[in-house]
C-alpha cells in the first residue's frame, strides 16, 4: 500500500504573552498508508491534536515537512491548502459544529457546491445517499436544532464525505456522545474504511482505538509507542479480544 | 478591580472603544461648537446693535424729499423717540474700482455716506465709531472678507469726467447692512469729501430712519407709517429684519452643526447599543456565573455601565475641551461682521449643558439596553450560553435549491436575511450617508440648472435687461423700448414694469405690495397652482405672499389704483425667491407714481449673436444690467451656489466618514462574533478569499438595499426637506433637477468604494486566526 500521508520531524512551538516559546510537537516522523484507520491517543495536553491540526495542513507547523498523496503541505499557499481540504480531505470534530444558519442538507451539500466536482442536483442526490447510509434520511428537511447529538455527528460525517475525500481526519468525534450514539458512529467509519477511505482519528475512547488498524501513542508532543492490531472485521468476535490487548497494551505506557 | 476590569476589556476591544470613542467625541465637538455659535451670534448681533444704535425702523427712498414735512411728522407722533435722515450717493458699480477691475458685475447697490450723528452708528473693527479724515474710506467688511482688503489699500472712483483715491483707513460693520445678503452696501467718507461728490453725483437716495421709545410699538408704528402721505419710494425694514438677516447664515450653519451632532450622537447610541448587545452574548455564561454567587443584577449592571459611562464622559469632557479650538473655525464670520461680544457666563455655561445633554443620552440609553439584565436567568445562562438576543431568524432559506448562485454569494443573502435586525443599525447609517450625499448633490444641480429660473418669479428669455431707478428712468425706459422695437436681432420681446401699489390688510389699513404689471404671456411663468392674470380684474401673487396674506386662488385683495380702492381676484400663485419673494403680477397700469424698475425682456433672432447683442444693449444704456439666463441666475444664486457646492463637499466628507467608521466597528464585531463560523468554513475547504467574497457581499447588500432607500428618501422627504427651507425664501415646491450620472452612479459608486475598502481592510485580520484554535474553543 502507498503513503497517503507523511511527517518528517514535523514541530510546532507556541509562544505565549512573548515568553519562550513552548513546544507542543517535538519532531515527529509519522506514515499513513492508504486505506489505513490510524487512532492517535495520550493524555491530556500531550499534543495529539496539535498532531491532527498540523499534519492535515488546518495549522501551520513550525518546523518539518508533511507530504499528503507526493503534495508538500507546509510549502502550499493558504488558496491551495483550502482547495486540499475541501476536494481531498474531510474533518468531524467533537463539538460538532455544524452551520448554525444553515439546516441539515444545506450543511452537507455547501461543501459539495463549493467543490463543483458535480452539478448541484448530483450533489444533492449523493447528500441524500450519505445521509440514508448512516441513518438520518427522515432528517433530510430537518433543522439542526430538530436533531439529537448523534445524529448532528453523523450530519457533519455526511458533510465530510460529500465531496468522496481521500482521507478523513477525526478530532474525537466520540468525545460528546452517549454509548449508544457513539457505537453507531464507530460502525460508520469502520465502514467508511472499509470502503476504501483512509481514516486518521484522535481520541481518548479506547473503544474507538480497539477499531482501527493502528494506535499511536503519544506524550509530551512525541509519538512514544505504537500498536499494530490489524483490520478489524465487522460482526466478528473478535473486539472484545482487540479491546483487552489494547488495554494491556495501554496500561504498559503509564495510560 | 473595577479600572483593571475596564482597562482589559477596553484594551481588548481596542477598535471597538476607538470608534465610539470618535462618535461621541465629535458628536460633543459639534455640539458644544454649535451651541457656543449660538451664544456667540445672538450676543454679538446684541452687542453690535446696542453700539451701533441701530434704528427701530427704516424706510428706503429714492427720489426728492421734504426734510421739514417728515421732521414734523416724527414730532407729531408720540411713539418716535428720534429721526435721522441719512443721505446717501448711490454710485454706479462701473465707476468703483475695489481692485483692479471694477464692481460693474456686482449685485450689490453701493453708496457712499458719511458717518450718522444720531444713531445708526457705523463702526469699526474695534467697534468704535468709524472716523474718516479727508481722501480715506472705510469700506464695508463684507469687501474685507470678499477681496482681502486691508488697510492702506486704494478705492478708487471714476466717472470718466471726475476721478478721486481713497485710502482705506478702517472697516465697516454696518448693524443694517452687513450680511452678504443684503444688496446695499454703505462706504464712509470725510464730510469734506462727501461735499465735493454730491456734486459730481446726481443720484440720491434717503434712509429716512427712527428710533421709537418702545421698541414694542413697532407694528403700530409701521401701519401708521405707511398709512402717512410721507415718501416711501423703496422698501421698508425694520430692526427685526436687520437681526434676522444678520443672523441667517451663521444661524443655518451653527442649526446644521448640531443636526450632524445629533445624528452622530444617535449613531453613537445605536453603536454603544449594538456592542452591548453582542458584549452580553459573549460574556452570557460570565453574566449567569455573577449571578450564581450572588451578585444583584444592578451590581452587574454598575460593572457594565461604568465601561460607557467612562468612555462617554471621557469622549464628552475631550470634545468640550477641543471644542474650544475648534468653534473658532465657526464664528470667525461672526468676529469678522459682527465683532466678539465681551464674554460671559454663558458661552462657557450652554455648551456644557449641551454635552451633559450629549452624555445624559447616552447613558440613559445604555441603562435601558441593560435592563435586560433583569430578565437573564443564572440557571439558564450557564447552561446554554447564549442569549439569542442577536440571535437568528428562524426563516431559513434554503441553499440547495439554488441553481447557479455561488455559495459564498448565498451564504451571504442568507445570512443578511438571518440576521436582519443586527444589521439595522448598519442599514441605517448607511441610508443616511446616501441622503446626505444625494439631498446636496440634487439640490445643487436643481439651483445649477436652467430651470431654476421658474422659482425666480420670470419666464425664460435670452437676454434680460434691468433698469433700476434714476431720475430719467423714464426717458430711458421709452428709449429702450424703442431701441428694441426697432432692432431686426430681436425676435421677440415683454415690457414689465414693477411699481409699488398700496393693498389693504386685515386692520382696515394698507401695506405696500410690488407689482409687475406688462405683457405676461411673451415669456410665461410656471406657475405653482393657477395660471396667469387674463383680465385687468386678475392678480397673481408669489407664494410667500399669498401665505402671508392667507389667501389662495379665486379669493380677492383690494388695491389702491389710481387713488381708488379696487378689488382683484386671484388667478395664481407662484414661486419666486428675488426680492424677499414678495411680488405680485398683473396687467393692469403700472403706478406711474412709484414705479421700483424696469425690465425689458427679449429673445433674439440668431444665438451666435447674443454676446455682441447684450454688449451692445449694455454700451448704448449703461447702467442698466443687461444679463443672459445664465448670467441672470449666476449673478443672483452665485453666493448660493457656491455655498450649496460646499454643502456637497461637507456632505460628501462626513458621509465618507460615517460609511468607514460604521464598516469599521461593524466588520470587527462581525469577524469576532462569527470566528468560530468562520473557522468551520475554512477547515471545510473555504479559502480566505471565499470568506472575504462571503462578508464583502454582505455588507455591499446592506449597503446597496440603503442606497436604494437613501436615495427615495432624498428624492422624497429630502425634496420635501429643501422645499420647507426654501418656502421661507419664496418657493415651496422645489422639484430636484436630477443629474443620473452623479446622483445614481458616481454618489452610490463613492459609498460602495469606501465600504469595499474599509471591509477588506477590516477582513485582512481573519488571515491571522487560528483555525484550530477557534475550532478547539
Amino acid at each position: 500500500m502507498s503513503v497517503i500521508l507523511e511527517a518528517k520531524s514535523l514541530s510546532k512551538s507556541v509562544q505565549v504573552n512573548g515568553q519562550q516559546p513552548q513546544p507542543i510537537l517535538k519532531d515527529v516522523d509519522l506514515q499513513i498508508k492508504q486505506g489505513e484507520f490510524v487512532t492517535v491517543m495520550g493524555p491530556s495536553g500531550s499534543g495529539k491534536s496539535t498532531l491532527l491540526y498540523n499534519i492535515s495542513g488546518m495549522d501551520r507547523a513550525t518546523g518539518g515537512e508533511v507530504q499528503f498523496q507526493g503534495k508538500k503541505l507546509t510549502a502550499l499557499s493558504e488558496k491551495e491548502l483550502s482547495k486540499l481540504r475541501l476536494s481531498s480531505m474531510g474533518f468531524i470534530f467533537q463539538h460538532i459544529h455544524l452551520l448554525k444558519s444553515l439546516n441539515i442538507l444545506d450543511n452537507i451539500v455547501l461543501s459539495g457546491f463549493m467543490a463543483k466536482k458535480m452539478p448541484r442536483e448530483q450533489v444533492k442526490k449523493r447528500a441524500a445517499e450519505l445521509m440514508e447510509r448512516v441513518g438520518i434520511s427522515s432528517l433530510i428537511d430537518h433543522d439542526i436544532t430538530q436533531a439529537s447529538g448523534g445524529q448532528l455527528q453523523r450530519v457533519a460525517i455526511c458533510r465530510a464525505l460529500i465531496n468522496s475525500p481521500d482521507i478523513l481526519f477525526g478530532d474525537e468525534p466520540t468525545g460528546a456522545l452517549n454509548s449508544k450514539s457513539s457505537n453507531d458512529i464507530l460502525d460508520i467509519l469502520h465502514e467508511i474504511n472499509e470502503s476504501g477511505t483512509t481514516i486518521m482519528v484522535v481520541t481518548h475512547d479506547s473503544k474507538v482505538a480497539a477499531k482501527s488498524e493502528r494506535v499511536l501513542f503519544m506524550v509530551d508532543g512525541s509519538i512514544v509507542a505504537e500498536k499494530h492490531l490489524g483490520k478489524y472485521k465487522r460482526g466478528s468476535d473478535q473486539l472484545s479480544q482487540r479491546e483487552q490487548e489494547l488495554h494491556t497494551w495501554l496500561t504498559a505506557q503509564g495510560f | 478591580m473595577l479600572t483593571s476590569m475596564l482597562k482589559k476589556d477596553m484594551l481588548r476591544k481596542k477598535s471597538i472603544t476607538a470608534t465610539l470613542f470618535i462618535f461621541i467625541f465629535l458628536a460633543s465637538v459639534l455640539m458644544a461648537s454649535g451651541a457656543k455659535m449660538i451664544v456667540e451670534l445672538t450676543q454679538s448681533i446684541q452687542h453690535l446693535f446696542t453700539e451701533a444704535k441701530a434704528p427701530h425702523a427704516v424706510q428706503m427712498h429714492a427720489g426728492a424729499l421734504n426734510e421739514a414735512e417728515i421732521e414734523q411728522w416724527a414730532r407729531d407722533n408720540e411713539l418716535v423717540e428720534h429721526l435721522q435722515i441719512v443721505e446717501m450717493l448711490n454710485v454706479d458699480g462701473s465707476q468703483l474700482f475695489l481692485q483692479e477691475e471694477s464692481e460693474k458685475a456686482s449685485v450689490m447697490d453701493i453708496s457712499f455716506v458719511t458717518q450718522s450723528e444720531q444713531f445708526d452708528y457705523l463702526l469699526n473693527l474695534q467697534s468704535e465709531l468709524v472716523q474718516v479724515g479727508e481722501g480715506s474710506i472705510a469700506v464695508p467688511v463684507y469687501y474685507k472678507s470678499q477681496y482681502g482688503l486691508e488697510i492702506g489699500d486704494q478705492v478708487k472712483f471714476d466717472t470718466g469726467r471726475y476721478s478721486a483715491t481713497y485710502t482705506i483707513s478702517d472697516f465697516v460693520r454696518d448693524a443694517q447692512m452687513n450680511p452678504a445678503l443684503v444688496h446695499s452696501k454703505r462706504f464712509v467718507i470725510s464730510e469734506q469729501d462727501f461735499e465735493k461728490l454730491t456734486r459730481v453725483i446726481q443720484e440720491r437716495e434717503y434712509l429716512i430712519e427712527f428710533r421709537l421709545h418702545d421698541f414694542s410699538m413697532l407694528k403700530a408704528f409701521t401701519t401708521q407709517f405707511q398709512n402717512s402721505a410721507l415718501p416711501q419710494q423703496g422698501p421698508f425694514v425694520d430692526y427685526s429684519l436687520f437681526q434676522l438677516l444678520n443672523g441667517l447664515g451663521d444661524g443655518i450653519i451653527a442649526a446644521v452643526i448640531i443636526l450632524i451632532s445629533i445624528i452622530l450622537n444617535l449613531i453613537a447610541i445605536l453603536c454603544i447599543r449594538f456592542t452591548m448587545l453582542a458584549t452580553m452574548e459573549e460574556d452570557y455564561r460570565e453574566i449567569g456565573v455573577m449571578k450564581a454567587i450572588g451578585m444583584t443584577p444592578s451590581m452587574i449592571k454598575r460593572l457594565y455601565m461604568s465601561k460607557y459611562v467612562a468612555l462617554a464622559l471621557t469622549a464628552a469632557i475631550a470634545g468640550y475641551a477641543a471644542s474650544f479650538a475648534v468653534y473658532r473655525l465657526f464664528t470667525q464670520n461672526i468676529a469678522l461682521y459682527m465683532g466678539t461680544a465681551p464674554q460671559t457666563a454663558l458661552h462657557a455655561l450652554v455648551p456644557l449643558v449641551a454635552i451633559a445633554l450629549i452624555f445624559g443620552m447616552i447613558v440613559l440609553f445604555s441603562y435601558m439596553v441593560l435592563r435586560r439584565f433583569d430578565r437573564i436567568s443564572a440557571v439558564e445562562a450557564i447552561r446554554s450560553g447564549s442569549t439569542g438576543e442577536a440571535g437568528r431568524s428562524k426563516l431559513k432559506m434554503s441553499i440547495h435549491k439554488n441553481k447557479s448562485l455561488s455559495v459564498p454569494l448565498l451564504l451571504a443573502v442568507q445570512d443578511g436575511w438571518q440576521r436582519m435586525k443586527l444589521f439595522r443599525l448598519l442599514f441605517f447609517v448607511f441610508a443616511i450617508s446616501a441622503f446626505i450625499v444625494i439631498v446636496p448633490v440634487n439640490f445643487y444641480n436643481t439651483m445649477n440648472s436652467p430651470s431654476f429660473i421658474s422659482y425666480m418669479g420670470i419666464g425664460n428669455s435670452d437676454i434680460r435687461i434691468d433698469l433700476r431707478h434714476t431720475s430719467d428712468i423714464k426717458e430711458r425706459y421709452a428709449q429702450l423700448l424703442q431701441t428694441v422695437e426697432q432692432d431686426a436681432a430681436v425676435q421677440s420681446h415683454a415690457a414689465l414694469v414693477t411699481s409699488q401699489f398700496k393693498i389693504a390688510n386685515d386692520e382696515g389699513s394698507y401695506d405696500n405690495l410690488s407689482v409687475e404689471t406688462g405683457d405676461l404671456d411673451v415669456f410665461p411663468l410656471e406657475y405653482m397652482e393657477g395660471r396667469a392674470p387674463q383680465t385687468m380684474q386678475e392678480i397673481a401673487l408669489s407664494y410667500t405672499n399669498s401665505s402671508e396674506l392667507g389667501k389662495s386662488i379665486g379669493d380677492s385683495v383690494v388695491l389702491q389704483v389710481e387713488g381708488q380702492d379696487q378689488s382683484f381676484t386671484i388667478s395664481g400663485i407662484y414661486q419666486d425667491i428675488t426680492n424677499g419673494g414678495r411680488t405680485a403680477k398683473a396687467r393692469f397700469a403700472a403706478n406711474e407714481d412709484n414705479i421700483l424698475w424696469y425690465v425689458v425682456s427679449l429673445d433674439v433672432r440668431d444665438h451666435s449673436q447674443l454676446d455682441s447683442i447684450m454688449k451692445q444693449y449694455e454700451e448704448q444704456f449703461a447702467p442698466a444690467k443687461v444679463t443672459n439666463l445664465e448670467g441672470y441666475l449666476e449673478q443672483t444664486l452665485g453666493n448660493t451656489v457656491e455655498r450649496l457646492q460646499l454643502l456637497v463637499v461637507v456632505g460628501i466628507v462626513i458621509a465618507v466618514f460615517l460609511s468607514l467608521l460604521i464598516t469599521a466597528l461593524f466588520m470587527k464585531m462581525l469577524i469576532a462574533k462569527d470566528t468560530s463560523e468562520i473557522a468551520i468554513l475554512r477547515s471545510i475547504g473555504f479559502s480566505l478569499s471565499n470568506v472575504r467574497v462571503k462578508y464583502l457581499s454582505l455588507m455591499l447588500m446592506i449597503l446597496l438595499l440603503a442606497v436604494v432607500i437613501g436615495t427615495i428618501c432624498s428624492n422624497t422627504f429630502g425634496e420635501a426637506l429643501v422645499g420647507m427651507v426654501m418656502a421661507s425664501f419664496g418657493a415651496s415646491n422645489i422639484r430636484f433637477v436630477i443629474d443620473p450620472m452623479q446622483a445614481y452612479v458616481w454618489s452610490p459608486l463613492l459609498l460602495f468604494a469606501v465600504v469595499s475598502l474599509t471591509a477588506l481592510g477590516s477582513l485582512a485580520s481573519i488571515r491571522k486566526t487560528s483555525i484550530s484554535r477557534s475550532i478547539a474553543e
